[in-house]
Parts: structure tokens; sequence; C-alpha cells
């Protein structure tokens, strides 16, 4: 397990050098110097200094090579539409924002759809079974950015107006309190879990409930209840763990949207405007951030795998 | 039970006749053989919400190849005295705010996505193949390197990626096709390298072989109708991705820009307008969904009439 | 009561796309209390659908029991069980070892709780006192120290020790019914062997009636008192396992007879396989459904279903063959008898 671990780390790192590169040079391929108009209104030796400061005056591979360098220690880059700010700075203020939208709209939307594909399997070919499902497809019919923004017309007036539709909870309430705020964009991004995991665990399940050892534990004269929860439930969520990671990286893209559509404050919105204003060093920092992020969670999406599937032993561990 | 007596009258001698049996005709099988193909095509006929699906495809792409063209209004021509309109027998969707037939443009931007979404799926479907198929070919180091590849690639959102290659491309049709594609591939490669590695083991396979098959008639008998199910498959659950990230891309000022019309555009001009004038925002949106939905349910037929395990 | 178990004219059916599968189509037995049944058959033939109808396994929408069909177990109608009755009934009065134990065994739960599971709810025992019996199972069924198997995983288990965990989840709660749906057919021949062993050890130490389930005559020598020989779903043959071993009646159960290896015989013995298929349970044909298959068909054979020709004491066959009116033909035509002790008596 141990040297599994340590064979994983390595592998992430080398993974997300190689990726850091990749964007870097992608990056130097950019049409346009990300400085232009900054700097058109800058004496001489001004402008010097500043192409100096973001190290534009030297070699794309000296570039590299600093910028490499910088990861190593920490240093994730300096935005150049907004000096002062880091990659590190957004993140402390911008971060917590991403987040809270990210684990409500996951913890609420995973949850309520394995109890939807729950039922929809229990209830399977009655009118129960066919509402859920069809809604389910329905709803991941509806792109987020299509979802949001009738919410956004529906709430801000258009039909009622009892919910603000746009902005953030910050300050102190960052973490707990603003609901009324949080209530819109979470709805948006949950509906998208609620569709697939409602269908993924209806689909396993009745995979399940096909398998001799259910016909073996109902010859045991277990009640249907107890076969479902002891029984089905956890030999269908095998499958459903295997979406997680998929899970993670929606959470991400569909911040993007709900972050640009309700004006909130997060990672998403900076990101899409730092792409839009060319700030290049924010753009390669954040890349190689998200990026670690998400490998880190498919990471502990395997640990979690074989937790609960006996059968998958880590390559390396023991027995 | 036994009461052999009483039925005893009704026998004639020659019933007693033996008459042996005939193997030939034990073999023969009561109910007639229909192939994988048949019995998919028929379960998806059964099917009446795919089959509604399919029909609704048809209309929606005979209605963005005709629509543009036949209702007479310009796509681009500014008409400032009837801007703002709400829909009417004139303008059925209304007039955008710089006075254009939405109804005209909305049909034009489900055109563009459309192709869009197709052309990123067949590009997508060609190289995941090909790529699958010469890993599985060649197999040991260039199976391992290539296969690093896609792990990379797959460990990068990829809507992240999408962003940075509309950012080194630029906005046009070209570019937007390509960042789109550039990630997407690797899930077809991946499973079309699994399913001819699974079909090179199976035994059915070492039979054929065995019984002297040529390759050729093992790829066109065996691994091409079992890739061919999942392909269709994995192609009609793309489309609607693609038509989401375009639309989203748009949005979000990164895909087809201003003049260019697309149902992402179209979304993102009906926002600016939406509290004034909502049928700008909620026509393009209908459109929208009702494609994906299309396709979804299509797709979702699709896959309970290829899936070899439903077969009975 | 003599019969802890009594099936009278069960019929089930499977709905499926093509039509109505008729799997089991008005079979009758019944099981002496202490006793074993051996119910033997090809592939198909309804042996499987037969005993899962008797532990109340067949399930809707597919599958269906026909209005008619009874079973009777201590005299009670168990077709007409509540979900109560059902719980009450299964594990704790009939239990079932089924075929492949790597796939009747759920992966993700250890082997010990699968077994204290049985006993939880059937013996009222709590989880450690349960955990501690089902180590002791594991010891009577013959695994090796149990102690440490109890925390395993199935797929930790080699085929034979799997099948094993099987037979101690069946007799975990001491049934007075034990089912064994081809218990050893996914085994290897040295295994088998010590898997009957197990089985017939515990029927005899606890005096439990049992349905053993094989498509291999070789097996049920030493174990079964009664034989029933099914084909396409329904009973062609029945008696005591001596009967059908030395005067089998009906051509099929020849042709089951000749496929078995015998080692009193020389070594130059031809295994004579049975050519054709059985028909097509879809649209069973109107008379015997052996006809196609064999050697001795007549024309009436095509037409009507034989009924039960009587032996003497239980033996019984359905076959034409034995018709009065067929006696001699069956002289005329000189066949020799295919197994060396067996041969049709000429009454």
């Amino acid at each position: 397990m141990l040297k599994y671990t340590i064979q994983r780390f390595f592998a992430m790192i080398l993974t997300l050098i190689i990726i850091a590169t990749a964007t870097f040079f992608l990056l130097a391929a950019v049409p346009g110097d990300p400085l232009v108009t900054k700097a058109e209104r800058l004496s001489e030796e001004q402008k010097e200094r500043m192409y100096a400061k973001y190290g534009l005056d030297k070699g794309v591979l000296e570039r590299y090579i600093i910028t490499m360098k910088g990861f190593f220690v920490g240093d994730f880059g300096e935005s150049i539409t907004f000096p002062g700010e880091t990659v590190w700075s957004i993140a402390e203020a911008k971060l917590p924002v991403s987040a809270r939208l990210g684990i409500q709209q996951m913890l609420i939307g995973i949850t309520v759809g394995l109890g939807l594909g729950i039922i929809a399997a229990m209830k399977k070919g009655t009118w129960a079974d066919y509402t859920i499902i069809t809604l389910s497809i329905l709803l991941i019919s509806i792109p987020h950015l299509v979802f949001g923004l009738l919410l956004q017309y529906i709430f801000a007036g258009g039909v009622v107006n009892i919910l603000p539709t746009i902005g953030w909870p910050e300050g102190d309430e960052l973490w707990f309190g603003g609901w009324e705020y949080t209530i819109l964009p979470t709805l948006t991004g949950c509906f998208s879990y609620i569709a697939s995991y409602t269908r993924l665990l209806k689909t396993s399940m009745l995979d399940v409930v096909n398998q001799d050892y259910v016909m073996t534990a109902e010859s045991k004269g277990l009640s249907n209840m107890r076969i479902i929860f002891k029984h089905v439930l956890r030999n269908s969520f095998i499958p459903v763990c295997t979406n997680l990671p998929m899970s993670v990286a929606m959470c991400i893209t569909g911040s993007f949207f709900i972050e640009k559509i309700f004006a909130i404050p997060g990672i998403g919105l900076y990101f899409t405007s730092a792409v839009q204003s060319r700030d290049l060093s924010i753009v390669l920092g954040w890349t190689v951030l998200i990026s670690a992020m998400y490998i880190i969670v498919v990471f502990i999406t395997d640990i979690l795998y074989t937790v609960v599937d006996p059968r998958i032993r880590i390559r390396g561990g023991k027995r | 039970m036994d009461n052999i007596k009483a039925n005893n009258s009704g026998f004639k001698p020659e019933d007693f006749k033996i008459i042996g049996c005939d193997n030939a005709d034990s073999d023969a099988m009561a109910r007639p053989t229909i192939t994988y193909w048949q019995d998919a095509w028929r379960r998806l006929r059964k099917n009446p919400v795919a089959m509604i699906s399919l029909v609704v495809l048809v209309i929606v792409i005979i209605m963005a190849a005709v629509v543009p063209i036949a209702t007479g209004w310009d796509l681009y021509a500014i008409d400032a005295v009837n801007k703002n309109q709400g829909p009417s027998s004139i303008h059925l969707f209304g007039t955008d705010s710089l006075g254009r037939d939405l109804f005209t443009r909305v049909w034009q931007g489900a055109r563009v996505s459309l192709i869009v979404a197709i052309a990123c799926t067949i590009i997508q479907a060609v190289i995941g193949c090909l790529y699958g198929g010469i890993m599985a070919y060649f197999g040991g180091i260039v199976d391992d390197i290539m296969m690093r590849i896609i792990e990379i690639v797959t460990s990068v959102p990829s809507l992240l990626v999408n962003l940075l290659m509309m950012m080194v491309l630029g906005n046009g049709m070209g570019a937007l096709l390509v960042a789109m594609c550039i990630t997407s591939w690797c899930a077809t490669a991946r499973q079309m390298r699994g399913m001819i590695m699974q079909l090179r083991e199976s035994e059915y396979v070492l039979a054929a072989e065995t019984l002297g098959a040529s390759p050729k008639r093992i790829i066109i008998k065996h691994l091409i109708p079992n890739c061919l199910g999942v392909l269709i498959l994995n192609l009609a659950t793309h489309i609607p991705q693609y038509i989401f990230t375009e639309s989203g891309l748009s949005f979000l000022g990164l895909g087809l820009q201003a003049p260019e019309i697309s149902l992402g555009n179209l979304l993102s001009a009906g926002q600016e307008q939406m509290m004034f004038y909502p049928s700008q925002l909620i026509c393009p949106s209908i459109v929208l969904v009702v494609i994906v939905l299309a396709f979804n349910l299509l797709g979702d037929g699709l896959r309970d009439a290829l899936d070899p395990r439903l077969r009975q | 009561m003599e019969n802890i178990l009594e099936v009278k004219d069960l019929r089930v059916s499977y709905h499926t796309y093509a039509g109505e599968v008729q799997s089991v189509r008005g079979v009758s037995f019944n099981v002496e209390r202490g006793e074993a049944l051996a119910i033997v058959g090809e592939s198909g033939c309804g042996k499987s659908v037969t005993v899962r109808a008797v532990m109340g396994l067949i399930k809707g929408p597919t599958g269906e029991v026909k209005p008619g069909s009874s079973i009777l177990y201590n005299g009670e109608e168990i077709l007409n069980y509540n979900k109560k009755q059902w719980s009450a009934y299964r594990g704790a009065e009939a239990a079932i070892i089924f075929q492949d134990a790597l796939t009747a065994l759920n992966p993700t739960m250890t082997v010990g709780k699968q077994i204290a599971e049985n006993l939880i709810i059937h013996k009222n025992l709590n989880k450690q006192e349960a955990l501690a019996e089902a180590t002791e199972m594991l010891r009577v069924v013959g695994i090796p120290e149990p102690e440490k198997r109890v925390k395993q995983y199935p797929h930790e288990f080699s085929g034979g020790m799997r099948q094993r965990v099987m037979i101690a989840i069946a007799f975990a709660c001491d049934p007075k019914l034990l089912i064994a749906d081809e218990p050893t057919t996914a085994l290897d021949v040295t295994i088998q062997a010590q898997i009957l062993d197990v089985i017939s050890d515990l029927q005899k130490q606890h005096g439990t009636s049992v349905i053993l389930i094989t498509h291999d005559l070789g097996v049920v020598a030493n174990i079964a008192k009664h034989i029933v020989v099914m084909y396409s779903g329904m009973i062609i043959e029945k008696g005591l396992c001596e009967e059908i071993f030395y005067q089998p009646k009906h051509p099929y159960t020849w042709s089951l007879l000749n496929a078995v290896p015998r080692l009193d015989l020389e070594n130059k013995q031809d295994l004579v396989a049975i050519e054709g298929t059985p028909p097509d349970l879809i649209a069973p044909p109107k008379g015997c459904p052996f006809s196609t298959r064999c050697k001795y068909c007549m024309n009436i054979c095509n037409e009507r279903m034989p009924e039960f020709t009587s032996f003497g004491g239980e033996h019984k066959a359905a076959c034409w063959l034995h018709h009065p009116m067929a006696a001699n033909s069956i002289k005329e035509s000189g066949l020799e008898f295919p197994f060396e002790l067996g041969g049709v008596e000429n009454e």
C-alpha cells in the first residue's frame, strides 16, 4: 500500500511536470503580447522594466526554466493584468467560494441522485420509476448554462422575486451563512448530478439484482430490505465510484458557467477573465493547480475503490 | 395415470411401427434465427421513445437545413425599426436587439451547432479508432507509451484544455473543431483498444482461427460488428456533449464570435435582454434542449437495443 | 408424515420477447423424509427451475409458477405463503446450494458474515455469537484454519473451498430439506468426490432430506435413494436408484446411462453421445419430446404424449414402447438393449 502510494505520488508529479510544460509552450505560442495594451502608455524605460519583471525579455527556454523552478519552490506566478495578485493570493480569496459551491452541489446532487436511483430500481416498472427516469433524462439534457439562465430569469423578477440572483456570501459568511445567495447556483449545479447518479445507480442495481448471490441471499430467507442494503447496494456502488472523478471534473467545468451566470467571485470566473485578458502567468499557474487537484481526487477515488471492492488489491500491496 | 387399457381402442398397429429418428431434423431450430443487427433494429423500433426522438431529430435536421434559406429574412441585416419584437406571425420567435428575425437566426445557430457537433464526432471516431487500433495492434511498449499519453491528456479537465486551445488558436470554426476534439478522442481510443484486446483473447476468435478463418474474415465477421455497436453508442452520446461545449464556449466568449451565429452566441445575447425580452433567451434555449434531449433519448434507446446481454 | 415434500403438477413458464418458454411442464414427485432424491437430465431440461420453484425463487415479471401447481412442504402449500412465511421457510427449513459458488457468494462481504447472516435472522443470535458459530460451521465442512478464513472474502478461496462455504451457509440453520443444484459441476473430479462426501455426511448426521440435481448419473449412485429423470420440462422416468440403473425403461435413460463411463466393463467401451438437441420449449411438440432423437421412435410418438407405465413399486416411465400394442414390435425389431444389466422385461 505504502509502496503503491509512493509510486503514484511520483507518477503524479511527473504528470504535472508534463502538463506544466505542455501548457507553457502552448501559451508561448499565443499570438500577441500580453503587455502590449498596458505598455502603450509607458515610457521606454518603464516598459523595459515591466518586461523584465515578467521575464518577457528573455528567450522562451530561459523563461521555461525560470517558471519550472518557480513551480518547485511553490511560486506559481503573478498576474500581469492585476499586478500584486499572485496565484496563491487568488487561491486564498477565491478558492473557498468555488469550493463551497462545489461541495454543496455535489453533496446534495449525489445524495438525492443515489436516493432516487434506489427508489427507481426498487419500484421498477411503476409510475415512480418512469417519472424519475424521465425527469432525469430531461434534466441531463438541459445544460448548466440554460438551466442557470432560466432559473435566474424566473427568480429575478421574471416570475417571482424572492431570491437574490447575483452575488455570493463573503467575509464571515464565506463558509456558513448567506444561504439565500447559494440556493440558485447550488440548484443549477446539483441537477446534473441528480440526473446522472439516479440513472447510474438504477442500472447498476438492476444489474446486481440479477446476480446469483442475490438469489443466495433470498434463499437464506433475508427480507427484501436487508438484501438491498446488505448485498445489493454495496456491489452497486462499485460502478458508481468510477464516476466520481468525472463528477469532480464536471464540478470544475460547471463552475465556469455557474460563476459567470450568477456573478460569483470564484476561480472559474477569474480563470475565464484571465483567459480573455491573456493573463498568461495566471492561466498557466491555475491550469497546473486545477490539474493537481483533479489528479489528487482521482487518486483518492482509486483508494476508495479498493475499500468498496475487496477483490481489487492495489499493485504492490500485501496479499 | 397408468390406465392403458382404457385408451387401447383408439390405436392402430401402424402407430407402433418404429421409424427411428432423423437427426438432421432434430437439429433444426424451431424459431427463425435473426442476426444481431436485425434484432437490434427490431428492439429499437419497438421502443416508442427512441422512435419519436428519431423523428424529432430528422425534423430538426430538415429545419436547420431549410429554415435559414426559406424564411427570406437576412441573417445579418439590421432593422432599427423592428427591434426587440415579441413572437408574432411575421417573426415566429420575434426579433433581437438589432431587429433581426430570431426564427431564422435560431435555426441557423442550430445548423452551425449541429455541423460542429457532427464534425467533431466524426473526427473523434476516426482518430479514436486509429489510435486504439494501433495501441492494440502493436501492444507492448508502444501501447504503454500511447496509454501514458492518454492518461496525461485526460488528467486535465477537458474544458480547461478547450479554453487554452481557443486562446492559442483564435476564435474561428477550425479552432473550435480542434479545441473540442483534442481531448475527446481519448475515450474512444481507450474503448476501441479494450474491445480489440478482449476480442483477441476471446475464445470464439481463437475457435475461428483454429477453423482456418483468415484475419480478413475475423476482422469483418467478428471485430467490426462487435466494435460498431459500441462506436455508434459512443457517438450518439457524444453529440449532445459537443453541443453543450460549443454553446458553453461561445457563452464564455471563447467560442465562435459575434457575426457568426451559434446557439451559444444566441444564448449569451439572450441573457443580456433576458429581463425585458425573455423570448430572446427562451427560444434558443428550447431549441437547444430539444436537440440534446432527442439525442439523449435516442442514445438511451440505442443502448438498450445494442446491448447483446438484453437479447431474449 | 412420510414425505417432507410433495410436488404436484408443477408448471413454470418464463415470458420472453420470443414468447412463453414452458420450462417446467407438469412435474410431480415426492421427497421422503431423511432420504435423498436425485433429479437427472441434460442442460435446459428444467431441473434447476423446478427446485427454484421449491425455494420460491421464481420471480416476476418474467418468471411465473402456473396456477394449478402445488408444492406441499410438510403438508403445507408453500405456493400460498406470504412474505413472512417465506422468510421463515427459506434458510431455516429449506436451503439451497448453487452450482457456481463464485457467483453465488457476495464478492464484497466476508465469508463469515455471509454465514452469520443466516444465524442472526433465524436463530436470533447476536453478531459475536453468529460469527463464532460461523467459524464452527467452516470447521465442520472441512475448511482448515477457520478462525482466519472467516474474515476473508470469497475470491480468496479456491473453487472447492468456496463450495464448502456454500454448504456451510446452507447447513448453518440445520434445515430439514437441502437442495443441491449441480453442486459439483464446476469442480475438478477429485474435489467433486470430497464435496459429495461432505454433503452426504452432513445429511446422515442431521437426517436432512436432500434433492440433488445433476446431469451426471455417476454422481448420484451412492447418495440417492430415488431418481427422477427429466427431459424438456417433464419427468420421463422415475424410480428407486437400483431400478433406474439396472432396469431402465425409457430410451432417454438408456442413452444417459450409455454416456456414463464405467469401471466394471473393459476399456473398449464406447461412450455414446446423444445426438441432436432437445426441443424448443417455446413451441413444445405435441408428442413425446424425445421422439426426434429416439432410435425407437414410432408413428404414435410424434402424435401423442405417452402416459406413465408402472413397473411395480414406484418405478414408472412415460414411453410408448411399453404400450401393450408396442411390445411385439420391439421384439420383432430385434433391437438389443444398450445397458448390460438392464433391459426390458418381457411382460
